[in-house]
């Protein structure tokens, strides 16, 4: 017999899961992205480099300058391009504003729904209208960062290889400055919601994340040693999905704001610091479910980070310059954390500046056998514990948990 | 009070841009729905109560057997059904990649045939009658709430008629075009997107779709080509998002 879960809803483009019975007992579950594919890297095939990141965008809206950076960043690797840390500071900050986006979306929109017992935040809204009104403030301020670094809140095309198309002004980053602090204390309030959450789900046995915070020049993971992505990582087509699944060393694997806090706590700013120190013991139970209160911790960071960046930026001054870019023949990999994990975006450029070989991976590819796994375990210790539709509802709550984005996993090709 | 109409968003194959624009209008969300209920809306909400739509709003390009058989659950069930961004309109990005379906699989996927019944991407206007159709990779959301309101005022909402150039003007933004050589696609593209991109000091990347009526691709063609750019880079570019030909 198979149960088949419907369409998922509250997550970012369209799947669904079927769980197996056999002899009543969970045999199986197969996690399925019928979301159609959209050949991404075919699309960028022999295109000119600097026309690449404004069609890598538009893989995914939710985080749209994830890609943008990591392909600049593939690019400009390929060409040995250093760029100066204004250009850097910048980009973060880019992503700072996806992070925060992204990750109040999820939280207050789509999972905050689960926590108090509504379908959706709009029906929500009318007994706890002050927190949907906190979630979309935060969301917000995201969509500013994204509109001041990339240009506009969805598919902007300001971040280039070498720099940027505009600079934002004095005058913006006080605004930035001083919304940043002004916020901090919903983000706050977020992370004592969401830590009241039960755990479910599996517990990771494997992380992978850059090595720096944002980003970074190879991964980690909870093993010694840093490596590129073909060192670890394997992908494999599966008859049932258009998403590819991926192993590190043959096992699931989990990416994410979790991932990201056990492994780089040390990088975090000071609040989030000791907001991580005080709920490390639940973090470290390794449940997928506590990546909602990784991310909630993950907003007062972003908010710290986004305030010392402006401050900088400020007092240095902004010099507005970018670096020339020449093309020549090459290969480079952005490895990007992008809110919902860890992305790569690898090529192979040749010397007239042409693209002539593309991979990309993005995080619900990498944790889709962590959902698997997820799923499964959570479906045979409710299946004949829990009426159908109550198990189908904590399994929506296991999917829901990774922030899957299922557009983007839905187009990944080795050449 | 009058009773609300009923408003379903559709999602077909795409970024998730176009549906998650509409959770970006903030407050005036919540303006619309003074107006309208939301009974199909699958990113923002677990109900799915409706079969009837006073308006559907389908995002996305038909790129699968599942994606055919809810545009058509949408027509079929809806009074007034909008094409909402340049996928539905034209295609976009996905619609540009131009092999065959089935070696575009074979490419990305191995020898695995078609499992789950992949198509062409194709535009929602190539299978289905659309009674209003607003592009943009994303659209303006000003735009969408300002059609959405128009149609719960029984009036018929105004397709704009200039392109992107005039945006500029209004704007007071230096001509990328002219004064500086890049590749702008502004002359011929639909206007609506307060040349977000010029503001940059970017090209305009034709995200919108080419302006209907009196505009002139090969004098575009030309500009583009005297600048330096070659037949194939230009071809692609007009390509990109509408599948347009110069």
């Amino acid at each position: 017999m198979i149960i088949e879960m419907r369409e998922f809803t509250r997550v970012e483009g369209n799947g669904k899961a079927e769980i197996v019975i056999e002899d009543g007992e969970v045999k199986d579950v197969r996690l399925q992205i019928i979301e159609g594919p959209r050949f991404f890297e075919l699309l960028t095939l022999g295109r000119h480099y600097y026309d690449v990141p404004d069609l890598e965008a538009r893989i995914c809206a939710i985080c749209y300058l994830s890609h943008s950076v990591a392909s600049v960043i593939g690019i400009e690797r390929a060409f040995g391009v250093e760029v100066p840390e204004e250009i850097t500071l910048l980009r973060e900050l880019g992503l700072i504003g996806e992070f925060l986006e992204s990750h109040s979306l999820h939280l207050y929109l789509l999972v905050a729904p689960d926590v108090f017992g509504y379908p959706d935040a709009i029906r929500m809204a009318t007994k706890h209208g002050e927190l949907v009104k906190e979630g979309l403030a935060l969301k917000a301020f995201g969509n500013r960062l994204r509109v001041v670094v990339g240009g506009r809140e969805i598919h902007g095309i300001n971040v280039k290889p070498g720099g940027f198309g505009r600079y934002p002004t004095v005058e913006e980053l006080e605004e930035i400055e001083r919304e940043s602090e002004a916020l901090l204390r919903l983000a706050r309030r977020a992370v004592r919601l969401f830590a009241q959450l039960d755990p479910y789900g599996a517990k990771a046995k494997h992380f992978v994340a850059t090595d720096g915070y944002l980003w970074g020049e190879k991964l980690i993971s909870d093993e010694p040693g840093e490596f590129h992505y073909t060192e670890r990582i394997e992908e494999r087509s599966l008859v049932y999905s258009f998403a590819k699944q991926s192993r590190y060393k043959g096992e699931a694997f989990f990416v994410g704001a979790l991932p990201r806090l056990l492994l780089k706590s040390e990088m975090l700013t000071p609040t989030a610091r000791r907001l991580f120190e005080e709920h490390r013991e639940k973090l470290e139970t390794g449940y997928v479910s506590y990546n909602n209160l990784a991310q909630a911790i993950e907003l007062v960071y972003s908010l710290e980070r986004a305030n010392e960046i402006a401050k900088t930026l400020l007092d240095r001054g902004i010099e507005g310059e970018n670096v020339p870019v020449e093309p020549r023949e090459g290969e480079g990999i952005g490895y990007v954390e992008a809110p919902r994990g860890l992305l790569i975006h690898h090529y192979r450029i040749d010397n007239s500046g042409n693209i002539a070989y593309s991979n990309i991976i993005t995080p619900t590819a990498l944790n889709h056998a962590m959902i698997e796994a997820s799923l499964l375990k959570e479906a045979r210790e409710l299946y004949g514990e829990v009426d159908e539709g109550r198990m189908i509802g904590r399994l929506e709550e296991t999917v829901r948990a990774f922030d899957p984005c299922i557009s983007c996993s839905v187009h990944l090709v080795k050449l | 009070m009058m009773d609300k109409l009923k408003l379903g968003v559709f999602e077909l194959t795409d970024c998730g841009g176009c549906a998650l624009n509409i959770l970006f209008l903030y407050e005036k969300l919540f303006d619309l729905l003074e107006f309208y209920e939301i009974t199909e809306f699958h990113m923002a909400t677990s109900l799915s109560e409706g079969n009837h739509y006073d308006v559907a709003l389908v995002t996305g390009t038909v790129s699968t057997q599942r994606d055919l058989n809810l545009l058509k659950e949408a027509r079929n069930h809806s009074e007034y059904l909008i094409a909402l961004g340049t996928c539905a309109t034209h295609g976009s990005v996905q619609g540009s990649v131009e092999l065959p379906i089935r070696e575009k699989l074979k490419a990305v996927y191995g020898d695995g045939g078609d499992p789950m019944r992949a198509l062409d991407s194709k535009p929602v206007v190539e299978y289905v009658a659309v009674d209003f159709a607003l592009p943009g990779c994303p659209y303006d959301k000003e735009e969408v709430y300002q059609v959405l309101m128009d149609i719960a005022k029984g009036i018929e909402p105004v397709r704009k008629d200039y392109p992107v150039c005039l945006e500029c003007k209004l704007n007071e933004y230096e001509c990328v075009l002219v004064k500086r050589g890049l590749p702008c696609l502004g002359p011929i593209t639909y206007g609506g997107c307060k040349a977000v991109c010029v503001r940059s000091g970017l090209g305009c990347i034709g995200c919108r779709g080419p302006l209907p009526g009196e505009v002139n691709p090969a004098s575009e063609y030309e500009i583009l080509k005297s600048l330096g750019y070659d037949d194939e880079y230009i071809i692609r570019k007009f390509k990109t998002f509408a599948g347009w030909e110069p």
